[in-house]
């Protein structure tokens, strides 16, 4: 095979695959969030609080004077539900489920984890009020 | 190999300055990236992952499209338009496409004029307009990839601060994509404008930027 097909062969893969890298990741957030909400309708605070960032549990704990796991569970969120929407951008996304509620999510060392849920909009063009964020 | 160097020697050492300043750009970048990463208690990234990111792609894309956008214009406008005293100029009686005879196209064509300018029709055309095609293609291109890469970094942005992504033909009506835009093109007009008015009045001998040390302010379109 010549240089020049060789060259346009190698663009052409490469645009499948930058797609494939965005769509296992999309994957892995919602898998996250679904994960995060099965842990609250199961009742598992220690499960739920696993899949929040380090600062966001930190915050609850501060705010309610209690360990992650017991907080968790008082904090209106939604309990189970399947994700409907996922974007993804560098190392932060959203999660929204397909029940109503939004999450926000970023990527650290050990992967995505939950910064902020049971979000919901307010004005056009204005950060979503949040029920737990970091 | 040593004549090879000094008839190339203009590209390739800009060549190298330019890989350099790159390179440069990638390391104080990333040091800036992990700086602002602290500052939010967010984690360091590598360079590795540095150099793919949106962020470095967006600082980089918005540098190139204006350069292109600079030389883009050039070579269009100093077709029509004139500016008395400058090398950057032609003559005052020449603005405009010129006949094929000054081109040296078609019939006027020497032997060792390029192929296309001996051709006629099409290819011809395409060839007498070919750099600022070709300038004006990288200028879109790297714009595009600007708004691409630049979406990306907003969007990210968007997401920390609780809010949702937008579209790209939203974000290309963003004050974001208008600031780094235009600071960039604000830039290459100044250094454009600059160069053309300093080089009626200043010289620098031997520079084919430059008039002869001796011509008279007034002169147009010549080179030292």
């Amino acid at each position: 095979m010549g240089t020049k097909s060789t060259v346009f062969a190698c663009l052409l893969l490469a645009l499948p695959l930058a797609g494939c890298g965005t769509a296992n990741r999309q994957r892995d957030v919602a898998a996250v969030a679904e994960r995060f909400h099965a842990a609250l309708e199961a009742g598992d605070g220690q499960a739920a609080c696993a899949e929040l960032s380090e600062e966001t549990a930190s915050k609850l704990e501060q705010q309610e004077k209690k360990p992650c796991e017991e907080a968790i569970l008082a904090v209106e969120l939604p309990k189970g539900g399947t994700v409907g929407a996922t974007e993804v951008y560098e190392r932060s996304a959203y999660a929204a489920l397909a029940e109503g509620g939004t999450d926000f999510l970023d990527e650290g060392p050990d992967g995505w984890t939950v910064s902020a849920a049971g979000c919901r909009p307010t004005a056009p063009e204005q950060p979503y009020e949040c029920e737990l964020e970091g | 190999m040593r004549r090879v160097l000094r008839d190339n020697g203009l590209s390739i050492v800009f060549l190298l300055l330019f890989l350099g300043a790159l390179c440069g750009q990638a390391v104080a970048g990333h040091a800036d990236y992990n700086d602002q990463a602290a500052q939010h208690g967010d984690p360091d990234i590598s360079m590795a992952r540095y150099v793919v990111s949106s962020d470095f792609g967006v600082d980089v894309m918005e540098n190139w499209q204006s350069e292109y956008l600079q030389f883009t214009l050039m070579i269009l406008s100093t077709v029509w338009l004139l500016q008395r005293g400058s090398p950057e100029s032609k003559s005052l009686d020449q603005a405009g496409r010129e006949s094929d005879e000054q081109q040296r196209v078609g019939p006027y064509a020497q032997q060792n004029s390029p192929r296309w300018a001996k051709a006629s029709g099409i290819k011809r055309r395409i060839y007498e307009n070919s750099l600022v095609l070709v300038m004006g293609t990288f200028w879109l291109g790297t714009w595009f990839a600007q708004s691409v890469t630049g979406r990306i970094e907003y969007n990210s942005t968007r997401l920390d601060h609780q809010m949702v992504p937008i579209g790209w033909w939203q974000y290309v009506g963003t004050p974001d994509f208008w600031d780094k835009t235009l600071q960039n093109w604000q830039s290459e007009f100044l250094a454009v404008g600059s160069m053309t008015i300093l080089a009626v009045y200043l010289r620098q001998r031997g520079s084919p930027e430059s008039k002869p040390v001796g011509a008279p302010h007034g002169s147009t379109g010549i080179e030292g």
